[in-house]
């Protein structure tokens, strides 16, 4: 007996399986229907496993591999269709299974808590990097300081007012002739600084100082400041001038306009404070000036060979003046509601 | 330094500009304006005139009828006052002026007799409180006899610009509105006029002598006897000069040296002669001797204070205050004018001990101009015989055994550009330092003299100072030099990475005073003699709570949290950094840098899980994080017991084997003394031991192999810590333990009373292999052995 393998015959019970069985895979609308279907026709008990057991029987070896390569095609045939359906029904499965989990979205996640970084702190760490920028370094210094570094060396003489403890905090500690007091600036550090390092001396430095000032919107007793030196063979006041304009537009903004008006500090000449245009207003933002001979002699720099500026700037103010606060004493305030707006 | 633009247009004609222009002008110079104003009349309309006659009403006796040649008519005016007669000059308001905002002056008739305007008083033209009689302008006003007709606004100044300028210590010359003037002149480069200081003397030569005992402290004394004044008040316009400068008028006498202090800068003092005799001596007090100054204060002298006497006794403090006993009375008819020159130095060290600080101290301390003393006596003499009828006798004192005389300083014109950046010529360089009528000779160097009034310029960096000024710092060049530095160093990038770790974990930073006051340590329960109640004191402090310097954080953020309690905030997470202050065996104290924080409150609950309160756990752990971040391996955590802690909950951390801090639950009432309840976490660290710049970590190559987990519970007595376990199984572990985690602790009645059962699970891993389960029999025997031998105690269940 022998017909044409593309033709199924009806008869043939590999055929009709060929014929009947990819509806029934395709119908199948469960998993478990589907293992049934798969038991049923490519199984152990299946006609396809009781046709590979009888092809031994077949002697005429041409028949037998060509029956066997039918019985092998069926098989695949039917495999593939039911692992498609098996896909198909473990994909639909899925999908139902992730819509029941859907949830609202919208709803508040698991937050981690927020904390900050002090704005006076971020604002240091900002001045302090557009001066790393222009390759100075950065030091600090003692807080609780002797009257030498912070008065002496920087020629504040032993009659000036600002010595006097209507403006200075000082300490019961050590030696009465070497008065220690709690720094009312950071420029003792231009003396130490000086003293410790050969030039040429790029520094900054961010600090705490002290005052004996009452608290009130524009004064704390305890604030930030950040000193600059430079000191070189040939720095001139137009350095000072480029430097700290620059400075100035690369804090408040490319188009700030600064200006600088003579003023007067112990250990500088020439002094000049620089106002800056910004936010509707010129501002105070700095004194500066040319370190003072006198400085360069206290410290055994030569002045008729170096020449330098420094400059200080009140930390307090620039975080203000960027931020719009008006009251300084917000700066002191532990008020979580306060320093999480710090970010 | 309060003036006006008016008085300062007495000695240079600044010219005209707007108020904003010449606060910017002023500022250029180095004077600072801390307010200004423009001073506009409170009236329009009203005219100089000059009465021509006066008559009786016809009609009335109170008041009186008058002619007045107001330039363009002469008006009949009905006039109330009645300190006037004819040939009086007086403000008319003529028909249509307006007075204050909209009092207009109409004819009326007064009594059957029409009256054409008013003749007005200080306080109808916003001038002042007289308000008793007209304003009577000559002789107040000398100038106005010659302006009849003229706006009365123009003649006494208005408008006006009113300036409060901050003058800079190291200018003494310019506290006074000639030297502003100079200043001006030198600016706009016009004439400065002369002082025209000159007294007319007449009577008998005076009889003042004068002995000066300590040069050095007084190096000059001036002075001038003027008679026959009689005491009074001074005239409007004096008055008003003076209220606008800030100063009260009080007496003729007073406000002539107060009105030439502030014109020339040279504070002067009036004695009344026939008390004081006619001899003064000057030089240091005694100790325990004592003056009754001015206000009424018996002052106890020192011996570093220079004084003033009628060769006896003290008659006034120099240059800080005049004594009551020879203070010019309303009586008085004969003075001495006193114009010294006292050390500054000394001025200031006593006015500051007395507490007593005047205009005249002020000048004194920073620099008079010792070339002025007798100029400046005679000022005041020459404004006694205008405003108070006085005569100068002749024969004025000046005593000058000090002689200081100006100065020269050599300038070399390459020091312009070497500190300025820009190059100014010879000529240029005289023309600007000339403007300042500095004296200057050579080409280069130059030789430049410098006049007594100037204290402040001495060295070659003085004359820059005022080269930059007046050429204008707009006119400098900018540039901008690099330094040689490297980045941003090791320190500065650690402390913000602990920062950014902190503010990651949830902690806000706080910053507070670096002061705390005992009060806070007792509410630390620190008790009496603990090395943190050892802090140094603050000799002037701020007050009593802030007293000492804190040599703790804990104090701060205790109390940042309880602000946020008490405003109902319901969890709080601080951290600071910054220095404490302990007394050490340097020059300075020991002012190491720490790290705080405090966790308090319970986080409010949210719909997906509830608000849970903190424990030490939470504070033990963020020192893992932080040890992890930083690559601190070798520390530990022990149990302690420090006052302000829990002592069952407080653990000190060791890194190399030194303690560098605590962390633990606050006392409950240590945290109820600070406003705080419930379990509330904190630690301090000590930062030294986190900044230390390890090096690079050493990278270790994950071993690409499957692991062996395994779990092992031990029983082991109630207080065995678990550090001691885990580390005890660490070693008993050996190389090839990867991780070891504590996932369960509990006590209960299975493990039985007093003892708990610790719960480890440890991963195994080799970096070449696939490990076995033959390989790790050993490894686990060898883990029981060692933490049974450690801490006592056995293993649950079967090895």
């Amino acid at each position: 007996m022998s017909h044409p393998t593309n033709l199924p015959d009806p008869m043939d019970p590999l055929d009709d399986l060929r014929t009947n069985a990819p509806s029934r895979i395709a119908s199948a609308d469960t998993v478990a229907e589907l293992d049934a279907i798969e038991a049923d026709t490519v199984g152990k008990q299946s006609l396809i496993a009781e046709a590979r057991r009888g092809l031994g029987a077949i002697e005429d070896p041409d028949q037998r591999r060509s029956e066997g390569l039918r019985i092998n095609e069926v098989a695949t045939e039917l495999s593939d269709a039911i692992d498609r359906r098996r896909s198909e029904l473990a994909s639909a499965e899925l999908e139902a299974a992730l819509a029941a989990d859907r949830v609202d979205v919208t709803a508040p996640g698991r937050r981690p808590d927020r904390g900050s970084v002090h704005l006076i702190q971020e604002t240091m760490d900002e001045v302090v990097d557009i001066f790393v920028g222009l390759g100075y370094t950065v030091a600090s210094g003692p807080e609780a300081e002797s009257a030498f570094y912070n008065f002496t060396a920087l020629n504040i003489p032993a009659t000036h007012p600002s010595r006097l403890e209507s403006d200075t905090l000082y300490l019961d500690y050590g030696e009465e002739q070497e008065e220690v007091l709690l720094r009312t600036h950071t420029s003792p550090m231009q003396a130490r600084y000086m003293e410790d390092h050969d030039p040429p001396v790029y520094v900054v430095v961010p600090g705490r100082a002290f005052r004996a000032d009452a608290i009130d919107a524009t004064h704390l007793p305890v604030f930030h400041q950040l000193e600059g030196l430079a000191v070189d063979e040939n720095i001139t006041f137009g350095d000072l001038k480029g430097t700290l304009a620059a400075f100035a537009r690369e804090f408040l903004g490319p188009e700030t306009e600064v200006k600088f008006i003579p003023h007067y500090f112990p250990f500088t000449e020439p002094s000049a404070e620089m106002h800056a245009y910004a936010h509707g207003q010129w501002l105070e933002l700095m004194g500066c000036g040319m370190v003072n001979p006198a400085v360069f002699e206290h410290v055994g720099y030569d002045p008729e060979r170096l020449s330098g500026f420094a400059f200080g700037m009140g930390a307090e103010r620039l975080a203000m003046v960027r931020h719009g606060i008006t009251d300084m004493r917000t700066l002191a305030d532990p008020d979580v509601r306060v320093l999480e707006q710090y970010r | 330094m309060k003036l006006t633009l008016s008085w300062l247009r007495e000695f240079v004609d600044v010219p005209d500009m707007s108020a904003e222009d010449l606060v910017d002008t002023f500022e250029n110079l180095g004077h600072e304006v801390e307010e200004y104003a423009v001073l506009e009349p409170a009236f329009r309309g009203v005219v100089v005139g000059e009465v021509l006659d006066v008559s009786p009403h016809p009609n009335a006796d109170k008041v009186r009828l008058t002619s007045v040649d107001v330039g363009s008519e002469t008006l009949e005016i009905i006039c109330g006052a009645w300190n006037f007669e004819a040939g009086a000059i007086v403000p008319v308001a003529v028909p249509g002026a307006v007075l204050g905002e909209d009092f207009e002056i109409t004819r009326r008739s007064i009594r059957g007799v029409t009256s054409n305007g008013m003749i007005c008083s200080e306080i109808e033209l916003g001038l002042g409180d007289e308000a008793d009689g007209i304003m009577v302008l000559d002789p107040d006003y000398p100038h106005a006899a010659a302006s009849i007709g003229s706006d009365f606004g123009e003649v006494i100044g208005l408008p006006d610009v009113w300036l409060d300028l901050d003058i800079t210590p190291n200018r003494p010359d310019c506290l006074s509105v000639y030297g502003l003037a100079r200043d001006l002149a030198a600016f706009f480069e016009l004439p400065l006029r002369g002082y025209d200081i000159a007294v007319t003397e007449s009577g008998e030569p005076s009889q003042m002598s004068v002995g000066i005992h300590v040069p050095a402290m007084n190096p000059r004394f001036a002075g001038r006897e003027v008679r026959g004044i009689t005491v009074g008040p001074s005239p409007h316009w004096l008055r008003r000069r003076l209220d606008l400068a800030g100063v009260r008028p009080i007496s003729n006498v007073v406000d002539a040296s107060n009105y030439a202090m502030l014109e020339f800068g040279h504070p002067t003092h009036a004695f009344d002669i026939e008390r004081l005799g006619n001899r003064i001596e000057t030089r240091m007090a005694h100790q325990g001797e004592t003056v009754v100054t001015l206000d009424g204060q018996e002052r106890g002298l020192s011996t570093a204070d220079i004084v003033v006497t009628d060769g006896d006794k003290v008659v006034a403090i120099g240059g800080v205050m005049g004594g009551a006993s020879t203070e010019v009375d309303p009586e008085t008819t004969d003075v001495f004018i006193e114009a010294a020159y006292w050390d500054p130095p000394s001025v200031l060290m006593t006015s500051k001990r007395l507490g007593l600080r005047s205009e005249a101290s002020a000048r004194f301390e920073r620099g008079a101009d010792p070339s002025f003393c007798a100029l400046g006596a005679d000022r005041v003499a020459q404004l006694l015989e205008q405003i108070a009828g006085g005569t100068s006798a002749p024969g004025p004192v000046d005593e000058n055994p000090g002689d200081i005389r100006p100065w020269t300083i050599t300038y070399p014109l390459s020091e312009t550009k070497r500190i300025l950046g820009i190059s100014l010529g010879s000529a240029e360089t005289t023309r600007l330092l000339s403007r300042l009528t500095f004296d200057v000779e050579g080409s280069d160097p130059l030789e430049v003299t410098v006049p007594t009034r100037r204290p402040d310029v001495r060295r070659p960096v003085d004359l820059i100072e005022e080269i930059a000024r007046l050429h204008g710092f707009e006119g400098i060049p900018d540039s901008v030099p690099h330094g040689p530095g490297d980045g941003l160093p090791f320190r500065e990038r650690r402390l913000r990475q602990i920062r950014g770790l902190m503010a990651g974990a949830g902690y806000h930073e706080m910053l507070s005073f670096s002061f705390i006051g005992a009060s806070d340590l007792d509410a630390l329960g620190y008790a009496e003699g603990h090395a943190v109640r050892e802090g140094i004191s603050v000799v002037n402090p701020l007050n009593d709570a802030e007293g000492v310097m804190r040599t703790t954080l804990l104090p701060g953020l205790l109390k940042g949290a309880s602000v946020n309690v008490a405003r109902r905030i319901p969890s709080v997470k601080l951290f600071e950094i910054g220095k404490v202050f302990l007394p050490g065996t340097g020059k300075l104290p020991d002012q190491p840098d720490r790290l705080g924080f405090v966790d308090a409150g319970v986080p409010a609950s949210s719909w997906l899980e509830a608000g849970r309160e903190p424990d030490i756990y939470d504070g033990t752990g963020l020192w893992e994080m932080l040890a992890g971040n930083l690559d601190i391996t070798d520390w530990r955590l022990e149990a302690s017991t420090w006052p302000a802690f829990h002592p069952g909950r407080c653990a000190e951390v060791v890194v190399a084997d030194a303690i560098i801090g605590v962390i633990g639950e606050v006392h409950p009432e240590v945290a109820g003394s600070f406003g705080l309840t419930g379990r509330v976490v904190a630690g301090e660290l000590d930062l030294a031991e986190l900044l230390v710049d390890r090096g690079p970590w050493q990278y270790v190559e994950p071993s690409t192999y499957p692991p062996i987990i395994f779990d092992l519970a031990f029983e082991v007595d109630g207080d065995v810590s678990t550090a001691a376990i885990v580390e005890s199984a660490r070693q008993g572990a050996g190389e090839l333990l990867e991780d070891v985690r504590v996932f369960d602790v509990f006590t209960g009645a299975s493990v039985g009373e007093g003892r708990k059962s610790v719960a480890l699970s440890l991963t195994f891993r080799a970096p070449d292999r696939t490990m076995t389960d033959e390989e790790v029999a050993p490894i686990r025997r060898s883990i029981v052995e060692h933490v049974v031998g450690a801490v006592g105690g056995e293993l649950r269940g079967e090895i």
